[in-house]
């Protein structure tokens, strides 16, 4: 289990400090994938940075502490302040920019070995790697390439088979295919589905793509200008909401590539840099009364595993009523197994391309 | 195969630049004013004190044309001119150092430019990028503001003001360096290749310091914004160690446009070489050029020009040659 305890992440700017990220508590359980939603701005990729440990100028760690639950080679609980000793062996990062996050003038294969935890055996972690690749799909010969002779969707299969070459207790993927076209990023979510459940690692997945969440996360948590507002199995969040913002965001589902979640709200969240006093989602909300705007709600398990910060969470299901206007939640592959049918047939498609791929690239690669 | 394919490529363009270039500066001169001829017949009249007869004059003019070239039409000069230029190096005689060859002349002077410029353009180029690297890549720190004020204060100094100083200081009132180099004709002994050395240190020093600050603001520039590029963010997310990221990641991408600098710069040495070797009378190319178009000697200016323009054309080959080597990108030609 990992536990995030009162996080409070600060940016320091000319303008002044803001916080990014306040009163965050959470416990994730194991092996499972957690998806983090919320407008643009509202702090997800920096919760992401505060769980990779990565804090540095101009953001800190103001408050708070997350225990990860194991610990080190030295037998120490690992916490906030040694994560990084963990990084790419129990802790790793997906990006969402991998076009741009391989180095281009390096061949891949020394992008997998130029990092502590490969130091001093190289060409016995070369070997794995070559074998490694090929169960995600990709020809062999693809690690000997240079970034730029590897399509998109390769170049994002080279950072999940980076990101998850030494196994990690935990995943982390900040929009992982936002950059890639639908087809494309259908096929990295099944890769990332399926290798979760062939080695049992916690993967904490950030996406404002509310269909994708659906089909791939087990528990969501939902963020709203800095704080948490919900956090619930995947299913509840969809179909029994406890806060209104998250009825809005589930209300028009989007499927997957859809840009519409990005603007389908109305109204703008408030300013980090002057947070409202009351319920930072007053302004915006059908519900909210005079004491929504004057008393801040605290996250509160309302229902066993079901936490919302909201003072009106019964008046929830007479909205859902009203403003539900039919998700097509039956529509999305909603059926576990019909997507892991998909991941099947996607990945018996990799072998055949890849074996296309493979001969091109002998070719070019020498 | 690619790679020949490239390389070929690359040589039929090399060639093709060449023969432009001579093209030019055999037909500029000879739709300009003036008759160079004429120019040189009333130099000798000069000095001879008006004694010559026109018959002397008319015989002077046939052997001048026939030794510069400048017989028949404009189309025989011009496949003379290849000729000569190209298969036999060869512009004739000097005028001011009649019957000297020209190339003999450029040949002498070479190595001395060569020489100068090479190792000053080098040295400048490696300890600037190191330090503009550093300053770049460690640019929050207060150390690395240091380094970069080096860049910041050599880089707006006019180079013929830095020589001078230099000139002043070291030479004039230190008095550790000559102020005018003498170098010993004859044999190539170790004596003479240390006096070399020694008489060449105070213009090379001019030229490292001048070639230093553009080297590390560039560099330093380079560095700060590769530093922020994704794929070295991800290599610190990697846990990849300070100096791996900043020579394997930061530097090996920054180089790029900084070997683009360096190669082009080595083509334009004998320009560059001018001003340094008339301030410091140091016999290269460059003093060579100034003598020529002072005298009018037009076969001397002919050759430097020549000179110059294979230095250019061959460091833009030869760049084409080495930049696969640097940035894989280009070598499969996508
Ligand atoms: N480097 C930074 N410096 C200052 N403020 C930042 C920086 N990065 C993000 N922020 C601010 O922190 C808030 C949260 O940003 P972020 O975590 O990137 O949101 P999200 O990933 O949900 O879009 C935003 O209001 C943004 O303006
Ligand atoms: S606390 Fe009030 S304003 Fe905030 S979400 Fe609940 S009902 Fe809306
Ligand atoms: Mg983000």
């Amino acid at each position: 289990m990992i536990k995030l305890e009162n996080i409070e992440a600060t940016y320091t700017t000319v303008r002044g400090r803001v916080k990014a990220v306040e009163g965050v508590s959470l416990e994730i359980p194991y092996s499972i994938i957690l998806g983090i939603a919320g407008e643009s701005g509202c702090g997800k990729t920096t919760l992401m940075k505060v769980i990779y440990g990565d804090t540095g100028f101009p953001l800190e760690l103001t408050k708070g502490s997350v225990d990860y639950g194991f610990e080190n080679d030295r037998g120490q609980p690992v916490t906030s302040r040694n994560i990084q000793r963990e990084w790419f062996r129990n802790i790793s990062y997906v990006p969402q920019s991998s076009m741009s996050s391989l180095n281009p003038v390096t061949r891949i294969r020394d992008q997998f070995t130029d990092f502590p935890a490969t130091y001093g055996r190289k060409r016995e972690v070369l070997e794995s790697v070559r074998e490694y690749v090929q169960e995600l799909g990709l020809p062999p010969e693809s690690i000997d390439a240079y970034p730029h002779q590897l399509s998109g969707g390769m170049q994002q299969r080279i950072m999940v088979a980076l990101a998850t070459f030494f196994h990690p207790q935990i995943i982390l993927a900040d929009e992982p295919t936002t950059a890639l076209d639908v087809v494309v990023q259908k096929d990295i979510l099944i890769l990332l589905m399926r290798l979760q459940r062939m080695m049992r690692n916690t993967i904490i997945f950030v996406s404002h793509d509310m269909g994708v969440h659906y089909q791939i996360t087990h528990k969501m948590m939902i963020m709203y200008a800095a704080k948490t507002v919900e956090y619930a199995n995947t299913d509840d969040i969809f179909k029994n909401p406890l806060h209104p913002y998250t009825l809005m965001l589930t209300s028009s589902l989007p499927t997957i590539g859809d840009e519409r979640a990005r603007t389908g709200l109305p109204g703008r969240p408030p300013s980090l840099w002057d947070p409202p006093q009351g319920c930072r989602f007053a302004m915006r909300c059908p519900l909210a009364t005079a004491h929504c705007h004057e008393v801040e709600p605290q996250l509160l398990e309302h229902l066993p595993g079901r936490f919302s910060a909201c003072h009106r969470v019964d008046a929830i299901p007479e909205l859902a009523a009203k403003v539900w206007r039919g998700p097509k939640l039956s529509e999305l592959a909603n059926d576990q197994d019909k997507l892991i049918a998909q991941v099947e047939s996607a990945l018996r498609a990799d072998e055949t391309e890849g074996a296309a791929a493979a001969a091109a690239l002998k070719e070019e690669v020498e | 195969m690619k790679l020949a394919q490239y390389v070929l490529q690359r040589f039929a363009t090399y060639l093709a630049v060449l023969f432009i270039g001579l093209t030019i500066t055999f037909f500029l001169p000879r739709f300009m004013p003036g008759d160079p001829i004429n120019n040189y017949i009333s130099q000798i009249q000069a000095r001879a004190g008006q004694t010559l007869s026109p018959e002397a004059v008319e015989q002077i003019r046939n052997s001048l044309a026939e030794l510069y070239g400048l017989k028949g039409n404009l189309f025989t000069q011009y496949v003379g001119f290849l000729n000569r230029v190209i298969l036999h190096f060869d512009f004739g005689p000097s005028f001011t150092n009649y019957p000297e060859k020209v190339s003999t002349i450029l040949l002498r002077a070479l190595p001395y430019t060569v020489g100068l410029l090479l190792t000053t353009t080098a040295l400048s180029w490696i300890i600037g990028n190191l330090i503009g690297l550093v300053a770049g890549y460690y640019n929050k720190r207060a150390g690395a503001t240091v380094l970069e004020l080096l860049g910041i204060v050599l880089y707006p100094i006019p180079y013929y003001i830095l020589a001078i100083s230099v000139l002043i200081v070291l030479a004039f009132w230190l008095q550790i360096f000559p102020i005018s180099p003498t170098f010993l004709p004859g044999e190539f002994t170790w004596e003479k290749f240390k006096q070399i050395l020694y008489n060449s240190i105070l213009p090379a020093l001019t030229l490292v310091l001048a070639g230093f600050g553009w080297n590390i603001l560039s560099m330093k520039s380079l560095a700060v914004s590769t530093k922020e590029e994704p794929f070295v963010q991800f290599a610190r997310l990697k846990g990849v160690p300070n100096w791996n990221r900043m020579t394997g990641y930061v530097f090996r991408n920054a180089l790029l446009p900084q070997v683009t600098a360096l190669i082009l710069s080595l083509g334009t040495i004998f320009n560059g070489a001018l001003l340094t070797e008339m301030i410091f009378s140091y016999p290269g190319v460059g003093l060579l050029m100034r003598t020529a178009a002072g005298a009018g000697d037009y076969n001397l200016l002919y050759g430097s020009i020549t000179l110059s323009i294979i230095a250019v054309a061959t460091a833009a080959f030869i760049l084409d040659l080495i930049y696969p080597l640097f940035d894989p990108r280009i070598r499969l030609g996508r």
